[in-house]
């Protein structure tokens, strides 16, 4: 029976058979095109002729971006746009212009750049005065109505823009780069996160718009309605940012170009990101003075706590340490004399101070350069590299923000390669107190810090903390392998930094937290950087703080800051 | 030696008048649809667009010269190398290529971008007339142009462009039908794909789904792909017996079609030059086609019977696809109408197809 059947669709393949397969797949065609143009054909010339189709687009609604204890910090707010559909004010166009100028505050010129700039086809409204209050917006429809629609659209809103100018970014309209996206969705009014979360959580973030097909007659009155699609809101996320906290650290930077962080040291939750100077996002919403961020001299649309590198200077010794422990090349009780300087040849380089004796601890509580100096000619260049490496300096941290630059660590093969020279002792001592080539930016120099408040893991930073109900959870932590003895002696060192009388940071002694750190002055062409990376105890949690001032002059700056924001946040019982 | 072989080819297109004629009209047809799609409302916006249509048309025309002038044996012998040489391709694109947010299609050659997932179209071809001209009915003799068939299809999904690795898995089917294979493992292949089915689809990309359920009810998505074909119903209607006439079609003048110069080109036709032109164009369509086919039908030799099969399957697809997405009748897939729409790579890949076409023809004797 089954053979039989198959015989039979055998010989149906023929090529006689395709000819007439092709033939009936023509036919159908023509059939249809028949049907349409000849049978039909009135009745869609005189749709096309008379009755158009137009589409009023239903904006979806963008997430809203919540803090860590819910407040809002960015939102969709309503705004209300009077436009005009281009075919029904072809003829009256310029006079309507000029009433409707005298009528508001808006200039002719205005108007016509505005309907210039929005126009996309000859049968949508294009917006010609935006974001009216929504009493003067009907006042003006009212007095227009033959010519004038008015249009509600969501706008994004950022309640506290400055301090969460770099975490968030901002939102552009697709139409710019539409041809790009076209394919994925997006519709030309639709709105594009832009930097920040805005950008890297987008896809949740963006809803999906929606419309109405309307049928309009020659005079763009609805003569029905045809279909309509819903909008939907995009997902609400929650950061683990704490605003309170956030507002705090913008306001200790004061005006000074840099970037304060605050981690959660056991699980990554920044609970402040901040960089100064910083820009309104609002203002590119709204199209208006971003002049004044984009050529300015200062950049404030640089986020200086991931997208600059600098020079860790003494930062970096709390890890030549580990490196010189772990490597066995130096115990915490071998001591070096410092006598303000360590000769190389001919060359010299300084100490801060004329430190004396001087063991471990006592070395990373004076920051010492003279007994760094040392160690690093112990360790060599090889393991420098090697245990740089390790603490993610060269990496990124993969925290949940676009364009994160990634630090640099030289080593002997790179500086042959690249700079076409050998590596000298002198490279080595400049490297085992932070300097020379290797940089870094402040969040990557944070995270390996923060090996030693988290017990030797170094923890990825992150700014999710749930996208609608669903919380992120994640804690990503790469065990390094240090010893605990290792830990502790650096640990103990950094502890005696602020316990110490003479200790570089022993003003945030009086703080009364359990708290390390480790300063930096980090020399470069201008005014050296000032750097303070540290962690405490509060509450039974432990927080890694990181303070970076540009050009701030001394670490001692970084320290005062790092001071006044904790004791702060403390006092107020912010955190 | 060179001037010779141009003037036998010249010779040579003295049998092939109909197709040569039938081409020269579609490249008019094609400049002059482009030219108009590209008003909107009296004002010519897009120049360069017609200029690189006119630049790929003589490309077009020269590689035709030059396959019909290749003896089309020769890719039997190097169907794998062919075969390897494009997957070398489509692996560049996946890694290399041209990136527009996300999806990876085109490779950049002096600005002009090429798409290789066309290439592709000939070289699945010729690798299964290869398989299926070797008269072997083994089960063995399915599997293995299946295997090459489904990579090559993977890979050109992962880009990702559905459109055409259903393209390619379709040639296989079509193909293997006119094969000696046994039927049973060819319907076996298409019931398990029924099966599965419903998995792919749900594997389908959000926008790719919206295109399906769209073409069951086009009220769904009334901005996106149901508002064009809505769009372009109206438009096609409108252009009644003869049309509404050179640049005087409203719905394309007035901006309610997209893609007017590329996926809806024929719309553009049909409302220009209503049904008399829509009739004149499907005749065009149906004399290289029956042309192509009846070679097929003449020709003693399996592997050139096989090409001429695929080259006219290939046609006849993009024809009925394209032909029937602007008139709502099948979902709207992102496929060029064939000497239409404007690109490069389609038209490129169809002249050369008809090249091999020309060279068989020519070698009938």
């Amino acid at each position: 029976m089954l053979r039989k059947f198959f015989q039979k669709i055998n010989n149906l393949f023929s090529l006689s058979t395709l000819e007439k397969v092709y033939f009936i797949g023509f036919c159908v065609l023509l059939g249809t095109l028949s049907w349409y143009q000849l049978f039909r054909g009135e009745y869609y010339f005189q749709r096309a002729k008379n009755n158009y189709l137009k589409v009023l687009p239903l904006s979806s609604m963008r997430g809203e971006i919540l803090d860590r204890n819910g407040i809002s910090i960015a939102y969709d707010r309503a705004e209300f746009n009077l436009g005009v559909i281009p075919y029904q004010v072809k003829t009256i166009k310029d006079s309507l212009f000029q009433e409707l100028s005298d009528y508001s505050s808006l200039s002719v010129g205005s108007l016509n750049k505005n309907y210039r700039r929005n126009l996309s086809s000859f049968f949508s409204p294009v917006d010609i005065i935006t974001n009216v209050d929504k009493t003067k917006a009907l006042e003006l429809n009212e007095k227009f109505s033959d010519s004038l629609v008015i249009t509600t659209r969501p706008q994004r809103y950022y309640s506290n823009p400055y301090a969460f100018a770099h975490i968030l970014g901002y939102v552009k309209q697709a139409k710019s780069f539409y041809e790009q996206l076209k394919s994925y969705g997006y519709s030309p009014m639709e709105r594009v996160g832009f930097g920040g979360i805005e950008q890297f959580y987008d896809t949740y973030l963006k809803g999906s718009d929606g419309g109405e097909l309307v049928e309009v007659d020659s005079h763009g009155r609805i003569m029905g309605y045809l279909g309509q699609q819903r909008p939907q809101k995009g997902k609400d996320i929650y950061l683990t940012v704490d605003s309170l906290v956030q507002q705090a650290a913008y306001e200790s930077l004061g005006d000074r170009p840099g970037a304060v962080i605050l981690m959660n040291a056991d699980n990554g939750e920044l609970i402040s990101l901040c960089s100064r100077p910083a820009f309104n996002p609002n203002s590119f919403i709204e199209g208006k003075n971003t002049s004044s961020f984009l050529n300015n001299s200062k950049s404030p649309l640089l986020n200086r706590a991931l997208q600059a590198k600098y020079p860790m200077g003494s930062t970096f010794k709390p890890i030549v340490a580990v490196a010189a422990l772990e490597e066995d090349k130096s115990k915490s009780s071998t001591t070096f004399d410092c006598n303000g300087e360590l000769r190389l040849g001919i060359a010299k380089f300084r100490c801060s101070h004329v430190h004396g004796r001087q063991n471990l601890f006592e070395a990373i509580a004076h920051s010492c350069n003279v007994y760094f100096y040392n160690l690093g000619l112990k360790i060599g260049p090889d393991a420098l590299s090697r245990w740089a490496r390790k603490f993610g300096l060269d990496s990124l941290t993969d925290v949940d923000l676009p364009f994160e630059a990634r630090g640099f660590v030289p080593d002997v093969r790179w500086k042959q390669k690249k700079l076409k020279s050998n590596w000298f002792a002198g490279d080595t001592v400049n490297f085992s107190i932070g300097q020379g080539f290797m940089t870094a930016t402040p969040l990557a120099t944070m995270r390996a810090m923060n090996v030693f408040a988290s017990k030797g893991y170094l923890v990825k930073p992150q700014l999710i903390k749930k996208i609608d109900s669903v919380e992120s959870g994640a804690i990503d932590k790469t065990y390094l392998g240090i010893s605990e003895r290792t830990l502790e002696k650096v640990s103990q060192g950094l502890r005696e930094t602020i316990l110490r009388e003479d200790g570089t940071a022993r003003i945030l002694n009086r703080l009364n937290l359990k708290f390390s750190g480790k300063t930096g002055t980090a020399q470069n062409s201008g005014r050296p950087h000032g750097w303070f990376i540290g962690f405490f105890s509060y509450q039974e949690k432990t927080y890694t703080i990181c303070v970076l001032l540009e050009h701030g002059g001394s670490s001692y700056e970084a320290v005062k800051i790092a001071y006044y924001f904790v004791k702060k946040i403390t006092e107020n019982k912010i955190l | 030696m060179r001037s010779h072989s141009l003037r036998a080819t010249v010779v040579n297109l003295k049998g092939l008048k109909t197709v040569a004629i039938c081409l020269l009209i579609f490249n008019a047809l094609s400049l002059i649809s482009i030219y108009s799609s590209l008003h909107q409302a009296g004002e010519f916006v897009g120049q360069q667009i017609l200029y690189r249509q006119l630049l790929w048309i003589a490309v077009s025309w020269l590689a035709l010269l030059i396959f019909a002038n290749i003896n089309y044996r020769i890719y039997f012998d190097l169907a794998h190398l062919i075969y390897g040489f494009n997957l070398l391709l489509l692996f560049w694109v996946l890694f290399f290529g041209k990136k527009v947010m996300g999806a990876q299609r085109w490779i950049e050659i002096f600005g002009f971008t090429f798409q290789p997932s066309e290439l592709s179209k000939i070289a699945t071809i010729i690798i299964l007339a290869k398989f299926f001209s070797s008269r072997q009915e083994s089960i063995h003799a399915f599997l293995l142009p299946l295997g090459f068939t489904a990579f090559n299809a993977l890979v050109i999904l992962i880009q990702p462009d559905l459109g055409t690795a259903l393209i390619i898995v379709f040639l296989f089917l079509a193909l293997g039908l006119f094969s000696r294979i046994p039927k049973r493992y060819f319907f076996g292949l298409i019931a398990i794909g029924l099966l599965i089915s419903p998995f792919l689809i749900g594997s389908l990309k959000d926008y790719q789904k919206r295109r399906l359920l769209v073409f069951m009810n086009s009220d769904l998505d009334p901005l996106g792909a149901g508002y064009t074909i809505i769009q372009s119903k109206i438009a096609v209607g409108s252009g009644k017996f003869t049309g509404r006439g050179f640049l005087s079609g409203t719905q394309n003048q007035f901006n309610f079609l997209p893609e007017r110069h590329t996926d809806f080109i024929f719309t553009v036709i049909a409302e220009e030059w209503g049904f008399f032109g829509s009739l004149f164009l499907i005749i065009l369509y149906w004399l290289i086609l029956s042309k192509v086919l009846q070679r097929a039908k003449e020709t003693q030799d399996q592997f050139a019977c096989f090409l001429c099969l695929g080259i006219s399957l290939l046609f006849f697809l993009h024809i009925f696809i394209n032909i029937g997405m602007t008139l709502g009748i099948l979902p709207v897939v992102g496929l060029p109408l064939i000497f239409l729409s404007y690109g490069g790579s389609s038209l490129l890949v169809s002249f050369i197809l008809l090249g091999i076409f020309f060279n068989i023809s020519r070698s009938r004797k």
